[in-house]
């Protein structure tokens, strides 16, 4: 199986280019996430992950709820050697609500948005207008997952970073 | 890495950003919005007292109860000041509609709006002539005198019903009350053309004649309504994805029984009070009733009949209602008429045939049980413990509406609820779900041409799209608010001949200026354009549209139109009549102009040139269009209501969207509240007052008695039963060669052709091209996958789509969405039309599928297959 372990080389190389078009006045006007400093936050380690059992976390901070999950195929923007280690903002992106992870997707109770966590927390069916807000992962070469930034707006938020 | 930017922080209004009243521009629903514009740079603060919302902004907003502001509800635009302004359109709480829900549609208006620097710069800016091969900006003044003269000349050469046209006639969509005036007055008045039709279809009809003869508008209910009934009906009618909020906001509550205090207070004292039980009729496993299903497990009932036999369905509910004697007597001797009521038991009832031998030719046509026609009967109208009468609210759609034998369909549905008394009361009704909005306003009273209805009242109207086909009668051709390169039924036939006559009198006038030169001025290519008229098969085709669409390329002139939140526009939902007023907050693009201006300017140039050569007469027609503002067609529109100082009781006497005494400045001050059509004038306080439910006291016919009507006589045989377009594929081996059932309709991702939505990331990427439903058997049989890529063909025409393998259409049914951007699986719908009514029957047709070798890798990787239909 391919190492895909992301790097911090990678990852700042992903920055760079964002850097690049934030330079531009536009696009730091339009606030491309991620355009703030989020704190890398460790949630759990490869070994402890098993297919479809989530691990819930806060994230980036502990009123934005948070949810890890391991699919068992590659999903877009997924980290570890299968490259199928994902994790999403846990709020339904429509009203809020606290999503549930089963049959590999992630469905709202409330109006019934379901979005697919194989393909970047995509709408396939429902409310949401909004995609659901993907975290940007790391892997360390002892297998610690970090959150790294949130790549879209929480719910119930004007900015993901609230003040203290 | 996101797939496209996405924001993680947006600028928040400031205390005086400019507030408007907005309504959702999409869905029959009609959501409210708020919209806030502000200066770019001059944000509001995160404190409550420092922002136009009042929000604590440093904290997490709670869920459902909080305000939703997500990325997709904010945009950057620039006025016509040059200046750049925040806009943000959100979802408004005061709306009692939406109440602060929304829908995947809805929650990206903001980004419909124009702006240089976003993908709506491909909004359509000036007029555009064609010249050859390519458009050509001109001004505005050269394109309506071109249009003037060529209307006026073809109408002094060959009478006025050799212009004809395919207009929107609906609110919401950029369009309301007053394009729908301007288009009525040019089109009735000013040209006096019979030869109409309405935006997708080919005739100028209604699509429910079958109710509306029988004295009930198809939207007499209100939201409330689904909050109350103890049985909500959805026929044909997916609304999970094409009512949205309505779904989710109204009826999903009454079935998880959050509505009983409601129901308490409004129900009769000791009427039993429960949670509500469904019916959804369709043919497939929409998401509508699965998730019905997951809210409220035994209390859905799903009845799946074959293709276009919904009619007889009905019929075969009402007869068994009839039969245990669940009718309501008393509601069908004092409001309805006891002489045509004989016609429907012989008919439609059918109570010379003994009941056990009906139901066994129903079982047989409509592949629906015994045991289910009568269930369904017991859910709607068994009465309640006590003896009080069930509640129950009908509201069905396309799947009807376009389904075989319009007239038919609609008039036994709606008489289910005229049987079992469900009118006028609250969580009662029957009527339509609606597809967009409706701003409805004609001069029907001054048109030249005389408009028909049904065959039963004059009609039926003529078909325009063979009309343009095959007549060379026709020779100008109005295309405004709509595609109907995609939309129109049998739409590569359409297009293939639309698009050789137009290129005739391209090539006539290619071939003039090669030999004479390019003419000099408008004058002069009017001249040339009507001399080609008469020597060619040709066909003049103007385009009014925001974008440069699909039907466009063959268009000679482009005309660019004003959209949504551009100018102010008025026009009611369809399930509350509510009036709103949607306001203006943004410019159109470069020289666009609100569609309400070029008919006026259009018909005054006519005038114009009509009174320079002394024809007085004429000129009067097309007068009184020289419009200034849009609060003036409105009122201009009012004047073609009756005397609405009327009592409660004779509300049934008025137009549905009866909305004389309103203005603009009023709507205004009412905001989201709003006023229900039809509005009167209070006989004895003179006040302006709504609708809030229709019929609770007489229908809209001469005796207010509701008319019941027989329907046709039917076959359980299949090959009696259908008509040639669909027998001609059970004939010569082509039962083999199209195995398949098909049948189209919407998703809840995107309106329309999604001429806003193809801008926008996330819809590209969900639908990345059209798609089919494939039963699991069907796609195990062929060898097809979820993401395989094949052809849809028969012998209308064909398209190629992506499969979706899920449970939702039935074994040997195949579901195709109806069109998407720029391709269309209205290919494959027949030339059907109900002959008396001339609506089309869009839902059904004979296919083979052929599956293409390799895939699309874009699609496969970035697309999601998952089962739309399974949410436990
Ligand atoms: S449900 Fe309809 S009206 Fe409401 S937001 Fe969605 S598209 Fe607009
Ligand atoms: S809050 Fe999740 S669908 Fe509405």
């Amino acid at each position: 199986m391919l190492q895909t372990t992301m790097s911090r080389r990678t990852f700042v190389g992903g920055s760079v280019v964002l850097g690049a078009l934030l330079t531009s006045v536009r696009f730091s006007k339009a606030f491309v996430a991620p355009s703030l400093s989020y704190k890398r936050k460790r949630i759990a380690n490869i070994r402890d992950l098993k297919n479809h059992k989530p691990v819930m976390f806060n994230y980036p901070d502990k009123d934005s709820p948070a949810m890890l999950v391991k699919l068992g195929r590659p999903a877009i923007g997924g980290v570890g050697p299968g490259k199928d280690i994902v994790a999403f903002s846990a709020l339904c992106t429509h009203q809020g609500c606290p999503l549930n992870y089963s049959k590999v997707r992630f469905v709202c109770k409330c109006h019934y948005s379901m979005f697919d966590p194989a393909k970047n927390g995509q709408t396939y069916q429902g409310h949401a207008s909004e995609w659901l807000p993907q975290i940007r992962l790391s892997v360390d070469s002892r297998g610690n997952i970090y959150a790294e930034a949130v790549e879209g707006l929480v719910w119930g938020r004007v900015i993901n970073i609230l003040p203290k | 890495m996101a797939l496209f930017a996405r924001k993680d922080r947006l600028p928040i209004p400031p205390k005086n950003a400019e507030k408007k009243t907005t309504v959702c521009q999409y869905c029959n629903v009609g959501c409210g919005y708020d919209v806030y514009k502000w200066p770019v740079g001059k944000d509001g603060g995160k404190k409550p007292s420092q922002n136009a919302l009042g929000i604590d902004f440093t904290k997490q907003r709670v869920a459902l109860q909080g305000q939703a502001i997500v990325e997709n509800m904010h945009t950057v635009i620039t006025g016509k000041d040059g200046k750049q302004y925040n806009v943000l359109v959100i979802p408004s709480k005061n709306s009692p509609i939406n109440r602060g829900n929304y829908s995947i549609r809805g929650g990206t208006n903001a980004q419909a709006t124009y702006a240089p620097s976003k993908p709506t710069r491909n909004r359509l800016h000036y007029p555009l002539l064609r010249v050859g091969d390519q458009f050509q900006p001109v001004s505005w003044e050269e394109a309506i005198d071109i249009v003037a003269r060529v209307v006026k000349g073809v109408k002094d050469n060959w009478g006025p019903d050799s212009i004809a046209m395919k207009v929107h006639d609906h609110g919401g969509s950029g369009s309301g009350f007053e394009d729908n005036w301007a288009v009525g007055k040019f089109f009735f008045i000013a040209v006096g053309t019979r030869m109409l039709s309405i935006h997708n279809r080919p005739a100028y009809n209604s699509e429910v004649w079958g109710q509306r003869e029988r004295g009930t508008h198809e939207l007499n209910y209100c939201y409330e309504d689904a909050r109350l009934a103890d049985t909500i009906v959805l026929w044909g009618a997916n609304s999970f994805e094409t009512a949205s909020v309505f779904y989710t906001q109204h009826m999903l509550p009454n079935l998880q029984g959050a509505t009983t205090e409601e129901k308490k207070k409004v129900y009769k004292r000791g009427e039993p009070v429960e949670a509500a039980r469904m019916i959804v009729v369709d043919p497939r496993r929409t998401a509508s009733v699965t998730v019905a299903e997951d809210v409220a497990p035994g209390r859905v009932l799903h009845l799946r009949p074959r293709l276009g036999t919904d009619y007889v369905l009905a019929n075969a509910i009402a007869r068994a209602i009839y039969e245990k004697g669940w009718h309501d007597k008393e509601f069908i001797e004092k409001r309805t008429d006891l002489k045509t009521f004989e016609d429907y038991k012989k008919k439609s009832l059918m109570l010379d045939v003994p009941y056990d031998r009906f139901m066994r030719d129903v079982e047989k046509l409509t592949g629906v049980s015994r045991k289910d026609i009568e269930k369904a009967a017991e859910w709607i109208a068994k009465p309640k413990k006590g003896g009080y009468r069930r509640r129950t609210l009908t509201i069905y759609e396309k799947g009807v509406i376009w389904g075989y034998k319009n007239y038919d369909t609609i008039a036994a549905i709606s008489q289910i609820a005229a049987l079992t008394g469900n009118y006028g009361k609250p969580g009662t009704g029957c009527g339509r779900q609606g597809g967009h909005q409706e701003g409805y306003v004609r001069p029907h009273s001054r048109s030249r041409a005389k408009l028909v209805g049904s065959i039963y009242a004059g009609g039926p109207p003529p078909n325009i799209d063979e009309y343009v086909k095959n007549d060379l009668k026709s020779k100008v051709y109005f295309v405004s608010g709509t595609d109907p390169y995609l939309s129109t039924p049998n739409a590569q036939a359409y297009k293939k001949r639309v698009h050789e006559r137009t290129l005739a009198l391209t090539e006539f006038l290619s071939e003039y200026a090669a030999a004479a030169g390019e003419p000099a001025g408008s004058e002069e290519r009017a001249r040339r354009i009507i001399e080609g008229l008469g020597k060619t098969q040709g066909l003049f085709l103007v385009v009014i549209n925001m974008y440069q669409n699909e039907t466009a390329r063959d268009a000679h002139l482009i005309l660019p139109a004003a959209g949504w939140g551009e100018t102010p526009t008025t026009y009611i939902n369809c399930n509350s009549r509510l009036l709103r007023i949607a306001d203006k907050f943004a410019d159109p693009p470069g020289d666009a102009k609100p569609d309400w201006w070029i008919w006026g300017r259009i018909a005054t140039r006519m005038k114009e040139l009509y009174e320079a050569e002394g024809n007085h007469e004429e000129a009067k027609y097309c007068s009184g269009m020289d419009w200034k503002s849009a609060a003036e067609v409105f009122a201009d529109g009012a004047s073609e209501f009756p005397n609405n100082k009327l009592s409660k009781a004779d509300e049934a006497k008025l137009p549905a969207e009866c909305y004389k005494g309103v203005t603009h400045d009023l709507l205004r001050k009412l905001g989201q509240k709003g006023i229900q059509t039809p509005v009167r004038i209070d006989p004895k306080t003179g006040k302006l007052v709504g609708t809030k439910r229709r019929y609770t006291y007489k229908f809209g016919t001469s005796d207010g008695k509701f008319k019941w009507y027989g329907t046709d006589p039917w076959s359980p045989d299949l090959n009696e039963f259908y008509p040639p377009q669909i027998t001609k594929y059970f004939k010569n081996g082509n039962d083999r060669k199209f195995p398949f059932w098909f049948t189209n309709g919407r998703t809840q991702i995107f309106w329309q052709t999604g001429y806003h939505d193809r801008y926008l990331p996330e819809k590209v990427y969900t639908i990345p091209m059209p798609y089919i439903e494939m039963n699991t058997k069907d796609a195990k049989r062929l060898g097809i996958k979820s993401g395989d890529i094949v052809e849809v063909y028969n012998m209308e025409g064909n398209c190629v789509a992506v499969v979706y393998v899920n449970d939702s259409p039935p074994p040997g049914t195949v579901y195709g969405l109806m069109y998407r951007f720029h391709e269309s699986l209205n290919h494959l719908t027949t030339d059907y039309t109900d002959p008396k009514t001339t609506i089309p029957w869009y839902k059904a047709s004979r296919v083979g599928i052929r599956k293409l070798s390799g895939s699309l890798e874009h699609v496969r990787k970035f697309t999601s297959f998952l089962p739309i239909n399974d949410f436990s």
